[in-house]
Order: structure tokens, then C-alpha cells, then sequence
């Protein structure tokens, strides 16, 4: 059997395909780091709680993030819906079929997501009166994270496959992972090590405003982070390469010169990313952001290009028909930027608030 | 088609999708009303200025983030994974549509989620200005958030202009928008009272327990003044034909109906007995269960929309099969197999018709159906029919009950998923019925008779030309044993007489058939079903298997009604045609004036089997055995709301005719119900696969290789079947349910029905069963041979004085006396010994003819007559006279 004749016939879409690229990128862009902040965040509660510390509980380095997974994990869904939204319009009929696939692993996301979120909140609010089940607690929303996280990159990556497809025929229950695939382990390590790094990143954004506000210690646990950032990172560098090396060859060509503008864009982040640990390693949370911003634009954007590499003849976006719905696209973009301008205004209720709060 | 399917037949996608909505839909209801509920609260607490009231305000938010944005928030994107896995086409489908719809919708979404965690984190620091608008605002993004989503579910129910247009805007304005819009509002605040209760009945302070749950009733309440009416604009906003298909046919939505309604009476006590004074055990239980319930009322609504667009995901465009409407007549042409993309049999072929029926199962019922799983499962919805059956189920399909789609595929698809079902699933032989079957031929004699010398002529014939019972006393009666008997007597002579007075007529029957009751079990229920004390081998009208004829001057004849005859013979046989044996003697001294002998054509060949599954009841031979009888009464239970089958059961089987009136037993039936005739044919004529006389030998006892073979007379020797004077079965059932036009069934039976010959339904004749029947004159236009191109389609007699089997010739003389009953006329072949039939014109004329013909004037005159008066075209040679070559006689007719 041909797998290419099992593509499903994609549905018009109303607006260019490229649009809609650029919101699936964009939205997933910070989806993505709101994941890994959660994911890094609690792995690094977990781990970190295990050592002994002298200090107060508030003081503990990790703390810094724990008072904000629940709001984070709120935001990760929402940011997580856009992109999900986007993707679905360009390549719904390749998404669809691959869920179907893996539809039980799949659809077990959602009741293992409501445990996980209740699992953070639970942490919050017991890690003081009951040490030992909250600990439980984020252990188990770690886990379920780690395997949402997996199950992603097995269905991303089934989608782009259409000849793994065939294997439907002997197994109809929506049991089949791409486990076999050898790009899955660098792939999926690729995520978890950027969650670890992203959340020492953000724990040092988060001592950093408490810098601000004076927080004792706070400058040496800003070093602390980024010396997470910098080893998760450098360690990264070497995943990368594993999950460059795993891809097909004819693929690794591609990104080796073949086509300049993925080998560009590869090898920026990869410099970019070198760039982030020096600065991590120096102490410096700037640079250490700005180049880390720059890597992760170019590493999502290679993330798409290599989907497309994966694609290949089974489908292209120019292919889908387009039926225009410019007006309500319009209406979208103008209550987009309603939207935004009440969160922030709401923010700023919430940081003035805050200010009386600290002030009483 | 487009898609893989997730195969899991024992849960099936219909209920994962129902539990993840349904558990959804409930919270995010509350999310909307409960946003409102904390706005107004915290309002009224800043009005009353009571610290009690925000402190409770604050808690409750807790509970509300806790439960909303976790649970509503997770388990929303959880309706969509779950559709995309169960209906990925009808899933692309709606977000191609309407992609900016749901990306405003995050836009909402995202508002909502950043007012709650700022209001409840914030809560005490925030300003009284800021609160109000920050709660507000939530509730604002929330209800935004219904809007749209209601634009896109309301959608799916009543598309609309957008079916011709494509317009979003068309798409979500649509005609249930506003009053599904309102009703969810309702529903909202209603939902947010219920919800009020849980974090009010742990209130410590009793008295500020008792106000807030007081201000709680008052949300639960308030909305119903609503919810009623935009509930009931809802309600007719759906096409009517959803609502009949989902009210009133689809047996599945009645216990989601009755768990809405008493759903929404409990939510009203309990909300009433909560505003009573009581203990706080009391408060929380009936908390407690109030949830649940607002679980169930919830439920209740949402299965009840989602069955009204059924067969459709979305309506009139999508099938709940992923199959677009539009799609249908190219993929009944081309083949389902053909067009899925994920199936590997492309073909039916003779090797693999189970493997291609399951394939097409998965494509085109595993959507809604689960096998041996929780709901809708197809093995109890399939054990009642055959394969035959299983084939004009799919036939059938989506024509009466409009909730399912109508299959779509070719014949062979058609035949394999049948084969699967019946087959596969069911272990049913996979065998086309009715099957052939070898009538052994039984010898009769003809009476003495000495022309010269005999006195009189006695003709005696059947009234109707087959009598059908079920035999099926212990469950259903459709007709009792009760054939009826007419009878002429001529006195001979130049001027023949038809003489009664001084004359009586007696009968009795053949050997091996006085004992019927021996054989059935007409006699064990005949008081409970028609209210008459029968004694053993006696009929309705009193008469048993020998006896009387009486004089009826209204037909001029002497007639005996209502003999219970059966078509079994004491030795265990089958014969459908007993012979009765008739004298007339004179009443005073007792001389036997003229004896001859009839055929009482009676059969229990009654095809039901054939679709609904079970063997025959007599000897594997004929008769509706139980399982047949229990099959019919349990389906005619599911989908006409009836309880026949346990009534049965209870000892207490039915007449049909004692619901659907029924001119041939003279029983009036129940109001509103169509004539059984009208109601049986017009049912059966939406499932029936098959065409010409083989439709009607599927039931009756007239198939062509079957135990009876009814249609004997010369018509069927010269090829003249059933339709050619009752007209296909589509146009026989279009002339009797039109007769019933003012009765509410007979439209959707008439809907799916075309006429072969009349260009539209307007053109049928209306007519009632019994009455208005094929009129013979009709063809034999003056009595002549027909033209080549007559036809009786769709002319009936006129009065009930018109039927053929009333009507004489000039002489007073009953049509049938001189060419025998319907079925059966001269010269006649039955199959069970030719002349069986053709006893009377043999015995008087040494020809099987009808009497008097080729000019055989002297039967009666006992002279050669030059004036014929009888009727026209009578005094000429017999047209079909019989040769060796039976084809022969066809050509020359």
C-alpha cells in the first residue's frame, strides 16, 4: 500500500498558509517556553528540595518559582491552545490522523493534565504542613509532564510520517507510538534538557526582580540559576548534535549546506546558544537572555523547516486551497489587541495591587 | 472516509466524547454564571458592607478557580482532542471554518484566566473599583467566550443560510443562535446558584448560612423564569423534521428527555427545600445530591441536542459517518470501499464478503454504534433480523426513521455488510430467503355428475382467493382461521332458476382437517383476544368444520362464515387447500339434490421469517413460530412505544386490528391509528429490497416457489402477477396510506416512497384496504380481451357493491359462482394437484372453464341458447383453452 494515498484531502483554508504559519510559530513559541518553565521548574523543586538547605523556605532558590506554577501552568494551556488552533488549520489532516493513531496516549493527556495541575496546587499549598505528600505531589505532575511531553513529540513527529502510517492496519486501537523512530530519545531529550535550562533561566529572571526589591542573597542565587541555564544548556548542545546525527541522512545534508537557509539559521542558533552558556557561565543575565531569545527563534523556526524536510512530496502548504474570511480575520486581529490591552491593564491592577501589599 | 478510526467498539467515541462534554459543558455553564454570581455577590457585600459576605466571596472564588480553570479550562481542550479522535472530519471541518471564531474565542479565554488569578490573588489589596471591574470583566470574558462557542454548537444543530452561502457569519448567526444563546445564560446563572450552595453549606455561622443559601435558591430559581421560554423558542427553532426524528421516532431520546424534565423538578424542590429551616447535614446532602442532578439536567439537555441533528454531525452537510451529504450519490455509485482512503479491501469480491462488511461497519456504523459495548451497541439492535431482514434493514434505513442516515454504498456493500452483521456477528446463515420448496401434488377426485339427468347446478366457492393466518395465538393475531363459503343453486332448464326456498345446504370438510384445534392454538386465546367462548373446531360465526349454510339475500346466496379451517392435515402435512364437499338437499324430504366440491384456500405461509429471523412453526413447513412472533412484537415495541411483547407474556397477546382498524375483521381499532393494511404495507414498502411479485411473495403466501403458490388461477398461467393488478408494493402502500392522509403516521411512511408509473404522489388514487380494490373490468375493458397495453394501475373499485367478489352478471349470478375466487380463476393450476381448483367446471363440463364458456350453454339451459345475457363477449370459444404447451395458452391470451 501506497502511504501516500492514506493522506487524508485537506479542507480550504481561509486566509494565506503562511499567516497561519506565523501565528502557529509565534504562539508556540510561547507556549513552548511557558512549558519548559513549568517542566524545568518542577523538575528542579523536586530535585532541589532533596538537598539539604539552612535556609527559610521562601529563601530557597527554587522557591522562587514554586508561589507561580499554577499561574504559569494556566498561561502554558492557554498559550498552548493557539498553536494547537494554528497547526490544526495548515495541517489538520496529518495532525488528525496521527492522534488517531496514538488516540488512547493521546487522549490520556487530559485527565493526566488535571491531575498534574491539581498536583501543583497541591505542592503550593502544602508543601509546609504536609512535606512528604506534597513532594508526592510535584513528583507526579512532573511525571505526567515529562509524558505529555513525550507523547507531543511522538504524534509531531508521526504526523510528518506518512509511511509510518501503514502500521494502523495491524493496530486500530490508537496504541501506536513513533517509539521506534531513532530521532525520538535526542528529541525528546532536547525538550527536557531545554525545560531544565529554561527553568534556571527563569528562576534567575525571578531573583532578579527580587534583586530589585532588595531580597538578601539574592545576586548569588542569580548565579546559582544561571549555572543551571549554562550546564543544561551546554549539555543540550550535545543532545542537539545527537538529534542532528539521528535524522536521515538526506536530511543532515540539508542542514550541512545543502540548503543555506536552513544551515543558517542552524548553525546561528547553535552559535547563539554557546553565546547564552558563556554568558550564563559569566554571571550575566542579559546577554545570557537576549542571545538565549535570539537561539530560540532560530531553533523554532528550524523546527518548522524540518517538518517540512519530513513532509517532503506528501505535502506542501502552497498545496491548500484558499477560501478568504479576510473581514473576520480582521475582526480577530482587532479584538486580539482588545484582548491585550485589558491583560495588561488587568496586570497593572495586579501589580498595583501588589505594591500596596508589600507598602501595608 | 477522510480519517483512520479509532477503534474501541466497546466503549465507542459517542460516550468518551459525552463524558468529557458532559462534565465540561457543566462547569464551563458554571464558569459563566459563576462569574456573574461572584460580581453581584462581592457587589452586594460592598453594599451591605459586610466583611462576612467578602470573606465568603474570596472562599468561593478559591473553589471556583479551583474548579473552573483547572478542571473546565482542561477538560474543554479535552472536547476538542476527543472530537478530533472520534470525528476528525467534522473536527477539521469546524475549525477551517471557523479558525478566527476560536482564536477570538482564546482571546477570551485568555482575558478570563488573567481577571480570575489577579481578582483571587489580589483580593484583599485590590481597591473596591478595582474588584467590581476586575470581577466584571471575568464574568464579561466568560460570557464571550459562551458566545462564541454557542455561535459554533448551534451551528452544528441548525446551519442554515451557510449551507448555500459558506459565510462565516451565515454559520454563526445562525437560526438557533439567539434562543440557544439565552437558554445557556440561563442555564449559567441557574448552574452558578447550584454551585453557591457547596461553599455556603460550610459556612460555621448558621444564620449567615441560611441568608446566603436563601441568595443561592434565588439563582437557582430566577433563571427558570428564563429558561422556560427560551427553552421553548429553543425547542421550535430546531427544523421540525429534527424534532419529530428526535422526539418522536428515535426510541434513544425518551430517557434523556425524562431525566431532563425530572431533572429540572428535583433542581426546583431541592433549591425550595434549602431555603427551609434545617440542619446542616440535611443542607449538605441535599447539596450533595443537587450537584449530581444538575450533573443529569445537564446531561439531559445536551444528549437531547445532540440527538437532534441526528444522522448529522453537522446538519444537512455532514453525516455523524463523516461522509459529506453531498457526497452520498457518488459514493452509492462509485462504492464506499472504493473512496475511503483508510481501508485495504477497496472491492467486495465473491472471496470476502465478511471482511469487506466489517470494514464497511467501521466506516459506516462503528461512529455511533459499539459492539457488545455500553451504548447503542449493534448486537441487540441487529439479533432481531436475519440476513434477508439485515439487507432491507439497510434497504429501510434512514427512510422511516430519519435519525440514522441512509446507507450509503453499492448493493454488493450493501449485501456485505449484511453478511457481516447477520453473519459475522450474529451466526445467522448467510442465505437469501425465501428458499425453494417441493410441494408433493395430492390427488382429488371429481364428484359424480349425470348431465342429462341432474336437476340442478350447485356452485360454491371461497370468497377470497386466499385466506392468510398467522398462527401465532400466544403473541399476535393478525388474522384468526375463518374461511367463508358462498353458494349458488340453478335449477336446470330452458329457463334456469336460482332457487333457494325448501333448500339446505350443508358442507363438511375433508378428511384430516376437522380437528384444527388439535393443531393450533386459536382456540386457547380466542376469548381473550376477540371475546367470544369458542368451543374446540368452532369459528367465529359459530360454525365448525361441517355444518350449514344459511341463506343471505343480500348477496343472494347461501353463505357459511367463518370456518375455522387450517391448512393442516392430522398426518402431519401441509396442504393450504382443503377441499370442503357440499350437498343441497331438499329441506322437507331430504333428497340430495346436487353435491360438488370447493377448495377453502387457507394458508400460514405467512413470510415474516424471512426478515425477522426464527424457523417456521409447523414442521419447519409454515406458521409464525415464537421466535419469529417474539421478534416482530419486541421491534414493534422499541419503535412504536408499545409494551406487546410483556402484555404477551402476561397471557394477554393482541389483535393488530384491535389498534389498526381493519375493514376485513370489521374491527374499528384505536383513533388515530391507520388501517393495519395501510400501516403494514407502508412500513414494509420502506424496507422492501425487492421488486414485482417477489415483494409480495416476501410476506404473502405468493412466492412462486413457496409452500402455497397462491396465485393459481389462469392470470398467473399467462403471466400475469401480483402487480400487475395490485401494483408494485411502493404504489399499493402510496394508494392505502393516502386513504389515511389525516392520520399522523402516514406522512413520514409515504415520504420516502415513489410511484413506479404516476409522475408524483399527487397522481395516486386514495383507497381503503378491502374496499377499494382492483376492479377486473378495468383490463377487460367491456368485458373483451384486454389491449396489449391495459393496465389497472392505480384504479380501484368504487363501492364495496363493485368488488368482483360481490358482483353478478345479469342473471343474478355471482361473478366467482361461474369463475371461481380471486387467485384461483378458471381454467386454474394449483400446486397441489392441477385441477384441485377446477372441481365445479370439470364436474359439470368435463372442462376446467369457467362455467357456461365455449358456448356450453346447456350446464344450465340443458339447451344451446341464442341470446346471451349473462354478460357481453359471453356467447364465443373459451380464449386460454389448455394445451399440452402451457406457452401456448400465454401466447394466445
Amino acid at each position: 500500500m501506497d502511504p501516500l494515498t492514506l493522506i487524508p484531502t485537506p479542507d480550504t483554508i481561509p486566509a494565506p498558509s503562511w499567516l497561519f504559519l506565523l501565528l502557529d510559530v509565534s504562539t508556540f513559541t510561547l507556549h513552548i517556553l511557558l512549558i519548559n518553565i513549568v517542566l524545568g521548574g518542577s523538575l528542579i523543586l523536586l530535585f532541589t528540595r532533596a538537598g539539604k538547605q539552612s535556609a527559610e523556605p521562601e529563601n530557597k532558590l527554587q522557591e522562587g518559582i514554586a508561589g507561580k506554577l499554577p499561574v504559569i501552568i494556566a498561561l502554558a494551556i492557554n498559550f498552548g491552545v493557539a498553536p494547537l488552533l494554528f497547526l490544526q488549520v495548515i495541517y489538520g489532516h496529518l495532525f488528525y490522523t496521527s492522534s488517531v493513531l496514538m488516540a488512547v496516549y493521546w487522549i490520556l493527556i487530559i485527565p493526566l493534565l488535571i491531575v498534574g495541575y491539581y498536583g501543583a496546587y497541591y505542592y503550593i499549598r502544602k508543601k509546609s504542613s504536609a512535606p512528604m505528600l506534597s513532594r508526592i505531589a510535584i513528583l507526579l505532575t512532573s511525571l505526567i509532564l515529562l509524558y505529555i511531553g513525550f507523547i507531543f513529540v511522538s504524534n509531531m513527529t508521526m504526523m510528518a510520517q506518512p509511511e509510518k502510517w501503514v502500521a494502523y492496519f495491524e493496530n486500530r486501537g490508537g496504541t501506536l507510538l513513533n517509539s521506534g523512530d531513532p530521532t525520538i530519545i535526542p528529541r525528546y531529550l532536547h525538550f527536557v534538557t531545554a525545560s531544565i535550562a529554561i527553568g534556571g533561566l527563569f528562576l534567575a529572571i525571578v531573583w532578579w526582580f527580587r534583586k530589585q526589591k532588595n531580597a538578601a542573597g539574592a545576586e548569588e542565587k542569580i548565579k546559582s540559576a544561571l549555572r543551571i541555564f549554562g550546564i543544561a544548556t551546554a549539555m543540550q548542545v550535545v543532545i542537539g548534535f545527537w538529534f542532528l546525527l539521528a535524522l536521515p541522512s538526506e536530511f543532515i545534508i540539508q542542514f550541512m549546506g545543502q540548503n543555506l537557509f536552513f544551515t543558517l539559521l542552524l548553525f546561528a542558533g547553535i552559535f547563539l546558544g554557546i553565546g547564552a552558556i558563556v554568558f550564563a557561565f559569566l554571571g550575566n543575565l542579559t546577554f545570557t537572555a537576549a542571545f538565549f531569545v535570539a537561539t530560540i527563534l532560530t531553533m523554532v523556526i528550524t523546527r518548522a523547516n524540518l517538518r517540512a524536510l519530513y513532509l517532503g512530496d506528501a505535502f506542501s502548504l502552497s498545496s491548500l486551497k484558499v477560501a478568504p474570511q479576510y473581514g473576520v480575520m480582521a475582526l480577530f486581529f482587532i479584538i486580539f489587541a482588545v484582548g491585550i490591552v485589558s491583560v495588561v491593564y488587568m496586570v497593572r491592577m495586579a501589580i498595583s495591587a501588589n505594591e500596596r501589599r508589600i507598602a501595608s | 472516509m477522510n480519517y483512520p478510526i479509532w477503534e474501541i467498539p466497546a466503549i465507542g467515541g459517542g460516550s468518551l466524547i459525552a463524558l468529557i462534554a458532559i462534565l465540561h459543558v457543566y462547569i464551563a455553564h458554571l464558569a459563566v454564571g459563576g462569574g456573574m454570581f461572584i460580581w453581584l455577590t462581592d457587589r452586594k457585600g460592598y453594599r451591605e458592607n459586610s466583611a462576612e459576605i467578602h470573606n465568603y466571596v474570596h472562599k468561593h472564588t478559591w473553589f471556583f478557580l479551583l474548579l473552573t480553570m483547572v478542571f473546565g479550562g482542561i477538560t474543554g481542550v479535552g472536547i476538542w482532542f476527543i472530537i478530533a479522535l472520534i470525528h476528525p472530519a467534522a473536527t477539521s471541518s469546524l475549525i477551517h471554518n471557523f479558525v478566527f471564531g476560536w482564536a477570538i474565542e482564546w482571546v477570551f479565554f485568555l482575558g478570563e484566566i488573567t481577571a480570575l488569578l489577579v481578582y483571587y490573588y489580589q483580593f484583599d489589596h485590590l481597591t473596591q473599583k478595582q474588584r467590581m471591574q476586575l470581577s466584571f470583566l471575568y464574568f464579561l470574558f466568560a460570557w464571550l467566550s459562551l458566545f462564541i462557542i454557542n455561535g459554533i454548537l448551534s451551528f452544528m444543530l441548525t446551519p442554515g443560510q451557510w449551507l448555500e452561502t459558506g459565510n462565516f457569519w451565515h454559520g454563526f448567526f445562525n437560526p438557533s443562535f439567539l434562543p440557544s444563546l439565552l437558554f445557556r445564560t440561563f442555564a449559567a446563572a441557574m448552574i452558578a446558584g447550584l454551585f453557591g450552595y457547596v461553599t455556603t453549606v460550610f459556612l460555621k455561622d448558621s444564620a449567615f448560612r441560611s441568608a446566603m443559601l436563601k441568595y443561592s435558591t434565588r439563582w437557582l430559581l430566577y433563571p427558570l423564569l428564563g429558561l422556560i421560554p427560551s427553552g421553548i423558542w429553543y425547542y421550535f427553532t430546531v427544523p421540525s423534521v429534527n424534532r419529530v426524528s428526535a422526539f418522536s421516532l428515535n426510541p434513544e431520546t425518551g430517557i434523556f428527555a425524562s431525566l431532563f424534565i425530572v431533572a429540572s423538578i428535583l433542581i426546583f424542590l431541592l433549591g425550595i427545600f434549602l431555603t427551609m429551616r434545617s440542619g446542616v447535614a440535611a443542607q449538605r446532602i441535599a447539596t450533595s445530591a443537587l450537584l449530581i442532578i444538575g450533573l443529569g439536567w445537564m446531561g439531559g439537555f445536551e444528549y437531547m441536542r445532540e440527538i437532534a441533528r441526528k444522522p448529522f454531525v453537522i446538519s444537512d452537510y455532514m453525516y455523524s459517518t463523516s461522509i459529506l451529504k453531498s457526497d452520498a450519490g457518488k459514493l452509492s455509485r462509485e462504492g464506499i470501499l472504493a473512496n475511503a482512503k483508510w481501508t485495504y479491501v477497496k472491492r467486495v469480491t465473491p472471496q470476502n464478503p465478511m471482511e469487506a462488511g466489517e470494514e464497511i461497519f467501521r466506516l459506516q456504523c462503528s461512529g455511533c454504534h459499539t459492539l457488545n459495548g455500553i451504548r447503542n451497541d449493534i448486537i441487540p439492535q441487529t439479533e432481531l433480523l436475519s440476513y434477508t431482514g439485515m439487507i432491507s434493514f439497510l434497504f429501510g434505513q434512514g427512510k422511516v426513521h430519519t435519525y440514522m442516515p441512509e446507507f450509503i454504498g453499492t448493493e454488493q456493500e450493501k449485501d456485505a455488510l449484511a453478511a457481516y452483521i447477520a453473519g459475522g456477528l450474529h451466526k445467522n446463515p448467510v442465505i437469501m430467503e425465501p428458499q425453494p420448496y417441493q410441494i408433493q401434488p395430492i390427488l382429488n377426485t371429481i364428484p359424480d355428475y349425470d348431465q342429462k339427468k341432474a336437476e340442478y347446478i350447485l356452485l360454491v366457492w371461497n370468497d377470497l382467493g386466499m385466506h392468510c393466518i398467522s398462527d401465532s395465538d400466544p403473541w399476535f393475531v393478525i388474522l384468526p382461521p375463518a374461511n367463508t363459503l358462498e353458494a349458488q343453486i340453478i335449477k336446470r332448464g330452458p329457463l334456469p332458476q336460482l332457487v333457494a326456498d325448501n333448500i339446505e345446504l350443508t358442507y363438511r370438510v375433508e378428511p384430516g382437517f376437522e380437528n384444527p384445534a388439535a393443531h393450533t392454538q386459536f382456540w386457547d386465546y380466542a376469548e381473550r383476544i376477540f371475546g367470544a367462548k369458542l368451543p374446540q373446531n368452532v369459528g367465529l360465526h359459530g360454525n365448525g368444520l361441517s355444518g350449514k349454510f344459511k341463506w343471505n339475500p343480500d348477496r343472494n346466496s347461501f353463505i357459511v362464515e367463518t370456518i375455522p379451517v387450517m391448512p393442516y392435515n392430522d398426518d402431519g402435512s401441509f396442504n393450504p387447500y382443503p377441499i370442503f364437499t357440499v350437498e343441497a338437499r331438499d329441506s322437507a324430504s331430504g333428497k340430495l339434490l346436487a353435491v360438488t366440491q370447493a377448495v377453502t384456500p387457507t394458508s400460514t405461509e405467512m413470510g415474516c421469517r424471512n426478515c425477522h429471523g426464527g424457523g417456521w412453526k409447523r414442521n419447519g413447513i409454515a406458521g409464525v413460530s415464537d421466535e419469529t412472533a417474539t421478534n416482530i412484537l419486541k421491534i414493534h415495541d422499541r419503535l412504536s412505544g408499545t409494551n406487546l411483547y410483556d402484555l404477551a407474556r402476561k397471557g394477554q397477546p393482541q389483535l393488530c386490528a384491535g389498534c389498526h382498524p381493519d375493514p376485513a375483521l370489521g374491527a374499528e381499532g384505536k383513533a388515530g391509528q391507520m388501517y393495519l393494511s395501510a400501516s403494514i404495507h407502508g412500513w414494509h414498502a420502506n424496507y422492501m429490497h425487492l421488486k414485482g411479485a417477489q415483494a409480495c411473495g416476501m410476506c404473502h403466501p405468493a412466492y412462486a416457489s413457496g409452500r402455497t403458490r397462491c396465485s393459481r388461477g389462469i392470470h398467473g398461467e399467462v403471466g400475469v402477477t401480483c402487480v400487475d393488478c395490485h401494483c408494485e408494493l411502493a404504489d399499493h402502500a402510496l394508494t392505502l396510506l393516502k386513504g389515511q392522509a389525516d392520520k399522523p403516521g402516514a406522512t413520514r411512511l409515504m415520504a420516502h416512497l415513489t410511484p413506479t408509473k404516476a409522475e408524483n404522489k399527487d397522481q395516486i388514487n386514495p383507497r381503503s384496504p378491502w374496499l377499494n380494490e382492483p376492479d377486473c373490468l378495468t383490463c377487460h375493458e367491456g368485458f373483451q380481451k384486454p389491449a396489449s397495453n391495459a393496465t389497472s394501475y392505480n384504479v380501484w373499485s368504487k363501492a364495496f357493491e363493485d368488488l368482483y367478489r360481490i358482483r353478478t352478471d345479469n342473471a343474478g349470478i355471482r361473478c366467482a359462482a361461474c369463475h371461481n375466487s380471486t387467485h384461483a380463476e378458471y381454467p386454474s393450476e394449483n400446486p397441489f394437484g392441477r385441477d384441485r381448483d377446477n372441481i365445479q367446471p370439470l364436474q359439470y363440463s368435463g372442462a376446467p372453464y369457467p362455467i357456461g364458456s365455449n358456448i356450453s350453454c346447456e350446464v344450465c339451459h340443458m339447451q344451446k341458447m341464442e341470446n346471451p345475457i349473462h354478460h357481453p363477449n359471453f356467447y364465443r370459444e373459451f380464449r386460454n383453452k389448455r394445451t399440452e404447451q402451457k406457452t401456448a395458452v400465454a401466447a394466445n391470451f
